[in-house]
């Protein structure tokens, strides 16, 4: 049931997007999420397309792995797709029967959309490629640091994560075990309508739960014994180093950015051209 | 106050909210700086409640604890107090904060407000202590259990403290790991100078410390250096505590007349048996051969594996080869063990005998893959049970599993229904849909009385309110409860007392007697094959290395522990005196190895049986 869960979705080797600094790829991610939905021609888009595959290039992770992630969300992007292409209201249109409406925005947007949601899967899925979960955390924890400002309590908000990261492979470990064992005893989760289903959960529901409290327990008393408390005395030994390659990475960024904005102002809508040329048919 | 005594207890007493009984009642004791102490005691004697008495995790009814002059009960001195006496727990999974090595010892140090570059010396020397200084930016998660626990100590030596606490560290660990942390543990106290409290069940671990403690029922019962309890001898069973293996040895041959003194490393006894044997005149001899065991025939519920390899994650970046061509055959009624230590598959393979680990070609969606030209066609791996062909898409799996019976683990951690009976009856109503109330009744009352539990006392509790070894029992009952023709158990007496587990060992005897035919435990305690198996397969890197009677397989001693496996006491000795020109050949077992040295004792063959 749970074999297939690998915990998170790194995928090792030792390349530049890997060594970068957990917060620049969080930041850039931001970015390029806030460009895909602000891009509104074909020039930006292509731009972001350009920055996504290069980044993938240089990760050295199979394109597989990436397209991956993308399977998961096929179906929404179809979905998504065919409401777009028939129901989006335009003035350059193709056909109409009844609600049904196809028009050149309305094909123009579909295929807009779909782009999107498709880079940004992939960009995502690039960092969580290439950022193992226990970086993933420094870096929200040290994004999030100016938070403490506000009396936010970022170093608890810190180590649940840490904490929550430290236990799921335990606990996975655990279910598989509750699980194997309960169907030794020949209980089966793999047949019987939905009520009996669920039903057969609580044999591994229960034990799981009562493990989970017992664990933390524990867990507390280690954590009193090793003198935590909530002092704001306390210190940080990780830190994390901003280095030349991540310098770098920002400049790249920035000249992105500044790329796209550039594309929008001056190749806003060619929607219309499209719309000749096709007329000259 | 003087400075002496680093920890001062004063008739200390403390009760559970809700109990009535005190689980320590009227401790004293004086700890000095420097000094290793053992604390002895049965589960449920207060030891642990003693250890966190000490450090504030728990607060005393009565009396008076100081630590370095420091009164526990103020609140405002606890946190100054735990920088000074740390705790390493039992469960080294519970105790780790981070997911990475370094980023967990860190933890205490951050707590307390130590500069950056300082926490950075401190973990260096911390790994440095407990001999992991490569595993800094490993995952604990993949770590054995003693490498896990070594970082828990590493993690609570950061923060510095004077007084080292080990409650209970060792119990969950396999011998091989007990050994790591008690190595460390006695090198902190050498080479440190740091003051060690060793809380433990196991009377070996007890007599390396320079004084030891024996708890009962919340007291001290006894108290002295590890001679003076060795030489309380019997008393130590109304504890609840049994002797070192190596002293009932020792006792053995001291009542046939030899001169032993009391001693825990296997050398010394051999040397000892040595001495007596030449102040007698006998140089060199040799014993009589171990009784031939009967090969057990072809038998209908034999178990038969071939060229079985598995890879977990496979098609990931993490694909590791947990079983790499085991080929096996287990007769029906023997009481078999399988040996390896952590990691070498050995609970991979058992959990392919009934199937919760399918063979490929018996998925739904396998299909035969046809070989490439010029490749050889891939090896199949065939399991059969009995009749069962584990290899079978349309094999009946509920049959076999109802027949093949599993206790994992720590089986205790499964137990979820309202009642002991209905939790009992749950495996037993999962294979017999139709089964009728009287039946099902009497198969549980059954199940639960062969465990040696009392049904009507107990049929209606919930499992929850038993004690650790009744819930072990209970777990074991509910998976007998068909009737199985095998039983498997993993790690059966994993993390009980010396007296649990001679308990549960009985208990199988007897399962094995009267319930199952076949019994195969999985264990990594090479004592525990010894004494009770009657065929042993050792299972190294995914294979198997030897299949034979126990004594066969440990009588290649120096093989065995290139592998990174132990051999059983009698079998260290036994290589010991081979060297001297004695060659004793048993069966492995304490009461048969001890028949044999007195045996050539006594000049040959003197018994005219």
């Amino acid at each position: 049931m749970l074999n297939d869960v690998t915990f998170g979705q790194f995928y090792p080797a030792k390349s530049v997007v890997h060594r970068l600094d957990p917060r620049i790829k969080l930041l850039s991610l931001i970015a390029i999420i806030v460009l895909l939905f602000v891009a509104n021609n074909f020039y930006s888009l292509a731009l972001c397309a350009v920055i996504i595959f290069s980044a993938i290039i240089a990760s050295q992770v199979p394109f597989k792995s990436v397209l991956r992630s993308v399977k998961a969300i096929i179906f929404i992007l179809i979905f998504t797709a065919i409401l777009n292409i028939f129901f989006h209201r335009g003035e350059h249109v193709f056909f109409e029967y009844g609600v049904i409406h196809i028009t050149l925005e309305g094909i123009i947007f579909t295929v807009f959309l779909i782009c999107r949601l498709f880079f940004l899967v992939m960009a995502s899925s690039v960092l969580t490629l290439t950022t193992t979960p226990v970086a993933l955390t420094d870096g929200i924890e040290s994004l999030l640091k100016p938070l403490t400002l506000i009396k936010f309590p970022v170093h608890v908000l810190a180590l649940i994560m840490s904490i929550a990261l430290r236990f799921i492979p335990t606990l996975i470990d655990e279910t598989n075990r509750i699980i194997s064992a309960q169907k030794a005893r020949g209980a089966d989760f793999e047949s019987g309508n939905i009520f009996k289903r669920i039903a057969a959960i609580v044999p591994i529901l229960i034990p799981l739960l009562i493990s989970a409290f017992r664990r933390a327990d524990e867990l507390g008393d280690a954590m009193d014994a090793r003198c935590y408390t909530d002092s704001k005395k306390r210190t940080k030994y990780k830190k994390l180093k901003f280095g030349l390659r991540d310098l770098f990475t920002f400049f790249i960024f920035a000249a992105f950015i500044a790329g796209v904005v550039l594309f929008n102002i001056y190749c806003y809508d060619i929607c219309p051209q499209i719309y000749e040329y096709i007329k000259v048919y | 106050m003087s400075q002496d005594f680093i920890i001062e207890c004063e008739n200390v007493k403390f009760s559970y909210a809700g109990s009535q009984a005190y689980a320590l009642n009227g401790v004293s004791l004086k700890v000095k700086r420097g000094e290793f102490l053992s604390v002895i005691g049965h589960n449920g004697s207060g030891k642990s409640t003693f250890a966190r008495l000490l450090n504030g995790l728990l607060e005393a009814d009565e009396g008076k604890i100081t630590v370095l002059g420091l009164d526990v009960s103020d609140s405002k001195n606890v946190v100054e107090i735990r920088k000074h006496v740390g705790i390493v727990f039992q469960n080294p999974d519970n105790q780790m904060v981070a997911s990475i090595v370094e980023d967990d010892i860190a933890f205490g140090p951050e707590n307390i407000g130590v500069e950056r570059e300082e926490i950075g010396r401190r973990i260096d020397w911390a790994l440095k202590a407990v001999g992991m200084e490569k595993y800094r930016e490993s995952t604990p998660t993949r770590l054995s259990g003693g490498q896990k626990q070594r970082i828990a100590v590493a993690g609570v030596l950061a923060i510095k403290p004077d007084v080292l606490i080990l409650d209970e560290s060792t119990a969950m660990l396999d011998p091989k790991g007990r050994r790591e942390v008690i190595e460390v543990v006695k090198r902190l106290n050498k080479e440190e100078g740091m003051t060690i409290i060793l809380i433990t069940h196991f009377m070996e671990e007890a007599l390396l410390a320079d004084r030891a403690i024996v708890m009962n029922r919340g007291e001290i019962a006894i108290e002295g250096t590890p001679e003076e309890i060795f030489e309380s001898g019997e008393i130590l069973e109304t504890y609840n505590l049994s002797l070192p293996r190596i002293s009932i040895l020792s006792q053995k041959l001291r009542g046939a007349g030899m001169r032993i003194d009391n001693v825990l490393q296997p050398e010394k006894l051999a040397n000892q048996i040595v001495a007596n044997m030449q102040n007698k005149g006998i140089y060199g001899g040799q014993s009589s051969k171990p009784d031939k065991i009967a090969i057990n025939e072809q038998g209908e519920w034999d178990i038969d594996v071939k060229d079985l390899v598995f890879t977990y994650s496979k098609k990931s970046p993490f694909a590791t080869k947990a079983l790499n061509g085991i080929n096996l055959h287990i007769s029906e009624g023997e009481f078999f063990g399988i040996i390896g230590h952590t990691g070498s598959g050995k609970s991979t393979l058992v959990q392919h005998f009934n199937a919760l680990i399918k063979l490929p070609q018996a998925e739904k969606k396998y299909k035969a893959k046809k070989p490439k030209k010029g490749q050889l066609n891939p090896v199949i791996s065939s399991i059969f049970v009995g009749q069962f062909d584990l290899g079978n898409k349309k094999c009946d799996w509920r049959a076999l599993r109802s027949q093949v019976g599993m206790v994992f683990q720590y089986p205790e951690y499964q137990l979820f229904a309202e009642s002991v009976f209905a939790d009992v009856a749950f495996g037993l109503k999962n294979f017999k849909k139709d089964i009728s109330a009287e039946e099902l009744e009497q198969a549980v009352r059954e199940s639960i009385e062969v465990v040696g539990l009392d049904y009507n006392e107990i049929k209606d509790k919930s499992p929850f309110d038993l004690s650790g070894g009744q819930k072990r029992r209970v777990a074991i009952a509910g998976v007998i409860v068909t009737k199985p023709h095998i039983l498997i158990l993993d790690e059966p007496a994993a993390g009980l007392d010396p007296k649990g587990k001679n308990e549960i060992m009985e208990l199988l005897h007897k399962l094995h007697r009267e319930w199952c035919k076949t019994v195969i435990i999985v264990s990594h305690d090479m004592d525990e094959v010894a004494e009770n198996c009657t065929k042993a397969a050792v299972i190294s890197n995914g294979s198997v290395f030897a299949c034979d009677a126990p004594y066969k397989i440990f009588a290649r001693s120096s093989e065995l522990n290139a592998l990174g496996l132990d051999v059983p006491l009698t079998s260290k000795i036994a290589a010991q005196l081979e060297t001297q020109g004695y060659i004793i050949e048993s069966d492995c077992t304490l009461s048969d190895f001890a028949e044999k040295v007195i045996e050539v004792y006594s000049g040959g063959k003197t018994n005219a049986q």
